[in-house]
């Protein structure tokens, strides 16, 4: 049985190892995954779209670090997308060369032939890895009882070439929306963390890290009005993501400050549906504005 | 190796949980024990997070633990806990009076099939479900069973071997070949196969749909039967899902529960502000995409019409197709004046009838093949 490499000794560890990855996560999620690690168990995140589920991943591949591999979920993926399959064009150029003798099947189905899918890579990997099976929930419920084998056992059977075991479990990072709800037995097998929406100071830190150079001013700004427009009835809410790209925006059109004029250019990057945008223009644009300000000036 | 107490602690707290209704097996226990043992036990906020994190998996759980901690370890108040046993036998109190009149609620034993003249057979489908007798109702119940049993169905991207397929199976292929020398003599192919498509079912139970009610909830228990995909919710004055309810092998115990649940039945109809809750809360988790919909009212929306029309646009843009039961339209005499129907109609695909068992054949005709909205 492999023993785990402590790559961190204590949460405080992780947690600052995140940091510099340029990630920074609240206390829950930084404990969440710091189980995760010490007792080799998949961590499934939700949460509202944007609140930074997937990067989460990608910045503890960096902290530790480990090679990223991503399966990103959609219905209909199956064993020849996310596994394995066999390189068919290779195996009759194979048969055809060898034209006189003859091709046993072992020779066929050899390693060689084999095209190696994002689950076989991160178990039969020799690096340490951090598996991201992204928006597990896309995947229709056959993929997910699959799944639960490959999670509780970090090994893959294929007929032809026998059974590959892990030889370093890799950290694995479940995401979901909750399209609908996992399988009982799968989220048995793995940790539970609900990311929320950050609180403002948290925001504005991730603001002013991700997009360098910011006017501090200004990222607060940003921050605390896409707060404001969280607690509208919207249908879909801004993330943390949405903040991030429109604070980038803002910060490219040189601004210190926000105003309305500005806001209504841009606001297209933070909410994505035209009904949103409709419902918060005129007073209700220019309260959340004058809110906004009122608050980053505090 | 973790301390007794810390054990002492999750298993004591572990019954905490199972009491308040959060299932917690040995395997999540020991898990939480080796957490704990990983973690600083002086920061009490690491503890929570070790023990939510190990011991819940559902996002509805956690206001549940939440209290269940503050109880636990920080002996907060304890907020009264509305227990599983509890909630029950309010239910099966509430639920006491018979659903259906003068039937025991039992099977027949003989389980006998429907045996009817032709003319009974149509006398029965033409009856309006609120005039019918309890024997009636019952064979009216076998009969939406049977309906019920007619899904739509879309393509899965999913292939499965079928000899009259459009893709070669290459796997089969390379396989098969071998036996000739590497030639495909036998062709392998593969096809896309059909799956049900996502049907969800918004069934009105205030006052003035009572009399469709029992029937409706009837072919929704039915619907909710065959397999998955399938989602149904209750409204009234506000909305409840009523799908694990109904996923009950018992008819019966799946209306006396559904019908509790409606607490608001006999009340008046907040339709637009129902179909709100069902955008907001399903339709952003994306249950209503792709989906077929189905909305059984009458269409007597109490509070806000406007409300009605603009969450109908929303539920239609995310849907594949609306359909739209109102039992009121069996008269042929009816006109859509109720103010909430004339605001939801343009956003509707088919509007149907459900007052008799002849509309619901029409209805399981209509999902079994119906059209992409507006494709049609």
């Amino acid at each position: 049985m492999y023993a785990p490499d402590v790559a961190f000794g204590t949460i405080d560890d992780l947690e600052t190892a995140l940091r510099e990855a340029e990630y920074l996560p609240d206390r829950g999620l930084a404990t969440a995954l710091f189980l995760s690690l010490s007792l080799e168990k998949p961590l499934l995140l939700e949460g509202e779209a944007g609140v930074g589920k997937t990067e989460s991943a990608k910045a503890l591949a960096r902290a530790l670090p480990a090679r990223l591999i991503r399966l990103q979920c959609y219905e209909g993926l199956d064993v020849s997308h996310a596994v394995y399959e066999w390189n068919y064009p290779r195996q009759l150029l194979h048969i055809r060369a060898a034209q006189e003798g003859t091709v046993s099947e072992d020779e066929l189905f050899g390693p060689e032939f084999l095209i190696r899918r994002p689950l076989l890579e991160a178990i039969d990997s020799d690096e340490q890895v951090v598996l991201l099976i992204d928006e597990v929930d896309r995947a229709d419920e056959e993929f997910e009882a699959f799944l639960l084998e490959i999670l509780s056992d970090f090994q893959i059977t294929i007929p032809e070439l026998g059974t590959i075991k892990a030889r370093r479990r890799p950290a694995v990072v479940l995401t979901s929306n909750r399209t609908r709800e996992l399988h009982d037995a799968l989220k048995r097998r793995a940790l539970f963390h609900w990311i929320g929406h950050p609180s403002l100071e948290r925001e504005v830190e991730i603001v002013r890290l991700r997009v360098p150079g910011i006017p501090e001013r200004l990222a607060a700004e940003a921050a605390a009005f896409v707060r404001g427009l969280r607690a509208l009835d919207l249908a879909k809410p801004p993330g943390v993501a949405e903040t991030i790209d429109w604070a980038q925006a803002l910060g490219a059109l040189g601004r210190e400050e926000i105003d309305a004029e500005v806001v209504e250019q841009t606001l297209g990057s933070v909410l994505k549906y035209r009904e949103d945008i409709e419902a918060v223009r005129d007073e209700t644009l220019t309260g959340l504005i004058e809110e906004a300000r009122a608050t980053a000036s505090r | 190796m973790p301390g007794a107490a810390i054990v002492r602690h999750v298993v004591t707290f572990g019954r905490v949980l199972r009491e308040v209704g959060i299932e917690v097996g040995p395997g999540r226990a020991a898990d939480a024990v080796r957490g704990l043992g990983a973690v600083d036990l002086t920061r009490q906020e690491d503890v929570y997070f070790t023990l939510r994190q190990t011991l819940v998996s559902r996002h509805d759980e956690l206001e549940l633990f939440d209290r269940a901690f503050v109880a636990w370890f920080l002996r907060g108040p304890v907020a009264p806990l509305v227990r599983e046993k509890q909630r029950r036998e309010q239910v099966e109190k509430v639920a006491g009076g018979a659903l259906v009149p003068g039937d025991d609620g039992r099977e027949r034993p003989d389980g006998a099939p429907l045996e009817l003249g032709a003319s009974a057979h149509e006398l029965l489908r033409e009856k309006d479900f609120a005039e019918m007798s309890a024997e009636e109702f019952e064979r009216a119940r076998r009969l939406l069973a049977v309906l019920a049993r007619t899904r739509p169905r879309r393509t899965s991207r999913r292939r499965t071997a079928d000899p009259r397929g459009d893709r070669l199976d290459m796997r089969r292929l390379i396989r098969q070949s071998l036996r000739c020398g590497g030639d495909p003599v036998d062709q392998a192919w593969k096809a896309r196969k059909t799956v049900p498509r996502k049907l969800v079912v918004l069934c009105d139970v205030s006052g003035s749909m009572d009399a469709y009610a029992r029937a409706l909830l009837l072919f929704l228990h039915a619907l909710v039967g065959t397999g998955q995909g399938v989602e149904a919710f209750g409204f009234g004055t506000r909305l409840t899902r009523v799908t694990p309810d109904l996923a009950t092998r018992d008819p019966e115990a799946a209306l006396a529960k559904a019908n509790a649940i409606a607490v608001d039945w006999g009340s008046g109809t907040r339709i637009g502000a129902s179909l709100k809750e069902f955008n907001d809360l399903y339709g952003r988790r994306a249950l209503s995409r792709g989906a077929v919909i189905v909305v059984v009212s009458d269409g007597w929306e109490r509070e806000d019409n406007e409300l009605v029309a603009r969450e109908m646009a929303k539920l239609a843009r995310a849907a594949y197709a609306v359909v739209w039961v109102n039992p009121l339209k069996g008269d042929p005499n009816y006109q859509p004046l109720a103010g909430g129907m004339r605001a939801a109609l343009p956003f509707v695909d088919r509007f149907l009838p459900g007052h008799n068992i002849a509309s619901f054949e029409e209805l399981a005709g209509v999902l079994e093949g119906i059209d992409r909205r507006h494709a049609a």
